[in-house]
C-alpha cells in the first residue's frame, strides 16, 4: 500500500466507488470490473477511512462485502460530505495559504513583490514569483483575496467577510445554515460554511433524504453555468442498463441544457437536454454523467426553451419518449373505487400525488384520473401503489395495459400461494 | 470555483483549528487529527505539522526551548466567506423556507450584504416533479410563528403547551417536549419529534406536523436530563426488518437501490441469478408508505418477511385480482 494517500485529485473517479458502495451494498472487488485491483483496495481503504463509523461488512456466500450503510433519515450530517473535503494539494498550496491570509490579516494591500519579500523577510519562506502570482490570482477568484490596480500593479488584500461575522450579525443564519446544509440544491456548501464556523447541525433531521445527490454537485455547477449562458454542454453517459456491473461510457452526447428534474421518490435526478441532431428532448440521469463541458452559445436557445416549457407539462416524470416512438398515445384513464366516507385520506393522496392529471367523480365511490401525457408508461409505477382499489385502466396504449393485468396475474400467484 | 477544493478540506480546517492554538503539545495535535480528521489522517497529517528533522513538514509549526508547539503565524486564522458560499447563501434567500429562520429585517439586510453577489443557481433550474402539492405554506404568518416557537423550544429543551388537530381529525391540547424538527422534501413539509408530558414526566412519543398545530404557548418549565434520541429512535423502528427478494427483470436491481437508499439496509446478491435478498430497516409510522412503494414494483419484488407485512401484500393483491376476475 505504499504511496497510498487519503486525500485524491480527482473527484469523478472517487465518486463512483462512494456511490455503488453506498447504493449497492452488495458489490465486492469483482463486480467492480472497471477498475484494477490495486485501485479498488485504494479507493475501498479511502472510504473506509473517511466513512469509518458508517462502513459494515457482511459475509456472504461470495465472501466479505463492504457497504455503506447509512439510515439517511436520522443523521446531523450527510457523510458523503466527507469525499469534498479530501482534496489532495501541495507543501507550497497549504504554507501560502495561511501565510498569506496571516500577512494581509491587518489590512494591509501589497503587490505581488511586497508580498513575496513578506514571506521571506517574516517567516523565512521562499517563494518564486510565478508560484505567489498563480496563487493570488486563484484566491481572487475564490474571493478569498481582493485585488485592485495602482497603476500598472496590482495589489492584493484580504476580503473581510467572515463566517462568524455573518452567523452573529444575521439572526437566525446559524439555524438556517443547520437546515440548508443537509438538504436543497448544494447543501454541501452549507455545511462548508458551518464548518469553518465550527457549528454542527443538532436541530434537524431529513425525512426521505437522498445524500447520495451530494455526489452529483461536482457536476452540477458546470450546467448550470451553460443554461445560465445559453450555451451547449457536452458530456459521456454511462449506459443505464450495464451501470450495475461495468461502467462502459457512450459517445459523446452534445446538448441544449434546459432543466434539472429531480424525482424525490424514486431518487433518480435528469438533465434534459434538447438533441439538436434528432431535433428533441432527452433525459440524461446526473449520476450517469461524466466530463462535462461547456460548449459554443445557442442562437435559438430562447426559442427551444419556450417549447421545452410547453412540453414538460405533458410529462408525467421525465419522458418526453412515446409519441416519438409509437406514434399518438391516448390519455390514460384510470378507474379507482375509493370509499368516500372511511377513505377520504387515498381521496387527498390522490390529489397531492396526481401531478398534471385530473381527478373526477364518476359515481358513488368511483373516481376517474385522467392523465394525459406523452409517455403513459411513467404512470404506471405510481398506479401501482394503488393495487387493490384499481376497477380499469383505459387509453394510454395496448402494452402498459396488459403488462398491469399481467403483472397482477403473477403477483396474485406469488402471494396466493400463502 | 469548486467545492471540491483544498481550501474546504478537511486538512486545511484541522491546520486552522490547531493554529488558533498559541501553544501545544505534539500529543494535542495527534489528539485534534484523531478527532477532527478521516480515521487515517493520523498516519498523514501530524508528520507534516510537527517539526521534522529532514525538514520535510509544512513549516508551520515551530518548536519552542520548553518543547511544546507555536504556530508560524501572527494572528489566529481567520476564514473569509468564499465567493462560492456566498453565492450558494445568496440562492437560499429566494427560498420560501428561508423565512422561518430569519425574519424580514433581516432577510433585507443579507440581501443588501449581498447585492452585488450573483446566485449560485436560480430555483427555475430545478425542477420536482413528483414532490406532493399540498406542503406547507411558509408564508403564512402564523405558520412562521409556531415554528420559531418549536425550534426555540427544541434548542432550550424547554416544555410547550401545544393545541394541534391530529391526522384523524382530533384537537389535541398537552405539553409536549420537542426534541429534533424533520422536514420531508417529499412531503414538502416540517414535523416535530417530541415527548408528552404528563404530570411533569415524560410519558410518551410522538410526532406532531407543524402545519396542523394551531397554538404554541411557552410554559417556563424545562427538561434538565438530556432526551436519549438514539433510544427514541430505536422505539419507533420496526421490530423486524421488512426482507424483500429483488428480480433482475426490469432493470429492478438498479431501481430499487436507487429509490430505497435512504433505508437503512442489508442487501446480498445471488451471482448466478442476479437476484438479491434486501432486509430493510424502517419506521413503524412509515410501513404503509414502505408497502405501497414495494408494491409499485409489481412482480418483479417479492416482501418474504415479516409475515404479516406480506399478508398485507397479498391481501391488497388478492382484491384486485378479484376486481378483474369478475370483469371477465
Amino acid at each position: 500500500m505504499s504511496g497510498f494517500s487519503e486525500l485524491i485529485k480527482n473527484f469523478d473517479k472517487t465518486r463512483d466507488y462512494v456511490r455503488d458502495f453506498f447504493i449497492y451494498g452488495f458489490k465486492m472487488r469483482n463486480d467492480f470490473e472497471r477498475k484494477s485491483s490495486r485501485t479498488y483496495d485504494d479507493e475501498k481503504r479511502r472510504v473506509e477511512s473517511w466513512l469509518g463509523n458508517y462502513v459494515r461488512y457482511d459475509d456472504s456466500q461470495r465472501g466479505r462485502q463492504m457497504s455503506i450503510t447509512v439510515d439517511s433519515g436520522h443523521i446531523a450530517e450527510n457523510p458523503l460530505y466527507q469525499a469534498y473535503y479530501s482534496k489532495s494539494f501541495t507543501d507550497n498550496d497549504i504554507k501560502l495559504h495561511f501565510l498569506i491570509i496571516d500577512i494581509l490579516f491587518n489590512g494591509e494591500c501589497l503587490s505581488l513583490k511586497e508580498l513575496v519579500n513578506r514571506l521571506n523577510d517574516d517567516y523565512g519562506q521562499f517563494f518564486d514569483e510565478q508560484t505567489v502570482r498563480n496563487k493570488l490570482k486563484e484566491y481572487v477568484k475564490e474571493g478569498i483575496l481582493l485585488t485592485e490596480k495602482r497603476g500598472k500593479t496590482a495589489y492584493f488584500s484580504l476580503c473581510t467577510d467572515r463566517v462568524e461575522e455573518y452567523i452573529n450579525e444575521f439572526h437566525g443564519l446559524d439555524d438556517a445554515l443547520k437546515f440548508f446544509s443537509e438538504t436543497g440544491e448544494f447543501s454541501v456548501v452549507g455545511n462548508s460554511i458551518l464548518k469553518s464556523a465550527e457549528i454542527k447541525n443538532d436541530l434537524f433531521y431529513i425525512k426521505h433524504n437522498f445524500i447520495v445527490h451530494t455526489l452529483e454537485d461536482s457536476i452540477l455547477p458546470e450546467i448550470i453555468s451553460a443554461m445560465e449562458q445559453k450555451k451547449f454542454v457536452s458530456f459521456y453517459t454511462f449506459f443505464a442498463k450495464n451501470r450495475l456491473n461495468n461502467a462502459v461510457l457512450t459517445g459523446e452526447n452534445i446538448v441544449i441544457p434546459m432543466q434539472i428534474l429531480c424525482s424525490i421518490q424514486t431518487g433518480r435526478r435528469y438533465l434534459v437536454g434538447y438533441i439538436p441532431k434528432y431535433k428533441r428532448f432527452n433525459s440524461f440521469r446526473l449520476d450517469f454523467i461524466r466530463n462535462v463541458k461547456t460548449g459554443e452559445i445557442c442562437n435559438e436557445y430562447d426559442e427551444i426553451h419556450n417549447k421545452y416549457l410547453r412540453n414538460i407539462h405533458k410529462c408525467f416524470g421525465v419522458s418526453f419518449g412515446m409519441r416519438q416512438d409509437n406514434g399518438n398515445v391516448e390519455p390514460l384513464k384510470l378507474t379507482l373505487k375509493i370509499d368516500e366516507i372511511s377513505e377520504d385520506f387515498i381521496i387527498e393522496r390522490l390529489q397531492r400525488e396526481k401531478r398534471n392529471a385530473t381527478l373526477e367523480k364518476i359515481g358513488d365511490n368511483l373516481f376517474v384520473l385522467t392523465i394525459d401525457v406523452f409517455d403513459p408508461n411513467e404512470v404506471m409505477h405510481w398506479a401501482k401503489s394503488f393495487i387493490g382499489r384499481m376497477i380499469s385502466i383505459e387509453g394510454g396504449n395496448k402494452n402498459i395495459r396488459e403488462r398491469f393485468y399481467r403483472d397482477i396475474i403473477r403477483m396474485n400467484k406469488m402471494y396466493g400461494r400463502d | 470555483m469548486n467545492i471540491f477544493s483544498e481550501i474546504y478540506g478537511s486538512y486545511f480546517r484541522i491546520t486552522a483549528k490547531l493554529m488558533k492554538k498559541e501553544q501545544l503539545s505534539d500529543n494535542e495535535i495527534i489528539k485534534v487529527v484523531n478527532n477532527e480528521g478521516f480515521r487515517d489522517s493520523v498516519l498523514f497529517l501530524p508528520q507534516k505539522l510537527i517539526p521534522q528533522k529532514d525538514n520535510s513538514d509544512w513549516g508551520l509549526f515551530k518548536r519552542n526551548t520548553d518543547d511544546t508547539l507555536s504556530p508560524v503565524i501572527k494572528n489566529k486564522p481567520v476564514s473569509p466567506m468564499t465567493t462560492l458560499q456566498k453565492m450558494w447563501l445568496k440562492s437560499k434567500l429566494s427560498d420560501p423556507k428561508i423565512r422561518l429562520f430569519l425574519c424580514d429585517d433581516t432577510i433585507s439586510a443579507l440581501e443588501k450584504r449581498l447585492s452585488d453577489i450573483k446566485p449560485l443557481y436560480n430555483s427555475s433550474y430545478f425542477r420536482y416533479t413528483d414532490r406532493f402539492s399540498d406542503g406547507d405554506d411558509y408564508s403564512d404568518e402564523l405558520y412562521r410563528k409556531n415554528f420559531q416557537a418549536i425550534l426555540n423550544g427544541v434548542k432550550s429543551q424547554e416544555i410547550l403547551e401545544i393545541t394541534f388537530t391530529s391526522g384523524h381529525g382530533q384537537r389535541i391540547h398537552r405539553k409536549f417536549l420537542p426534541i429534533k424538527i424533520e422536514y420531508s422534501p417529499k412531503n414538502d413539509k416540517f414535523r416535530v419529534y417530541s415527548m408528552l408530558i404528563k404530570c411533569g414526566r415524560i410519558h410518551s412519543s410522538g410526532v406532531i406536523n407543524i402545519g396542523r398545530i394551531e397554538k404554541v404557548r411557552q410554559t417556563g418549565q424545562f427538561c434538565t436530563i438530556p432526551v436519549n434520541i438514539p433510544k427514541y429512535l430505536t422505539k419507533r423502528k420496526c421490530s423486524e426488518p421488512a426482507t424483500v427478494r429483488v428480480t433482475t427483470e426490469r432493470n429492478t436491481v438498479e431501481r430499487f437501490f436507487m429509490e430505497f437508499a435512504p433505508y437503512e439496509k442489508q442487501s446480498e446478491r445471488d451471482l448466478t441469478t442476479g437476484e438479491c435478498i434486501v432486509k430493510i430497516w424502517y419506521d413503524k409510522q412509515d410501513e404503509t408508505e414502505l408497502l405501497i412503494r414495494l408494491l409499485a414494483f409489481g412482480p418483479t419484488i417479492e416482501i418474504l418477511a415479516p409475515s404479516d407485512f406480506r399478508q398485507k401484500a397479498a391481501e391488497r393483491v388478492l382484491n384486485q385480482f378479484e376486481i378483474f376476475r369478475h370483469q371477465t
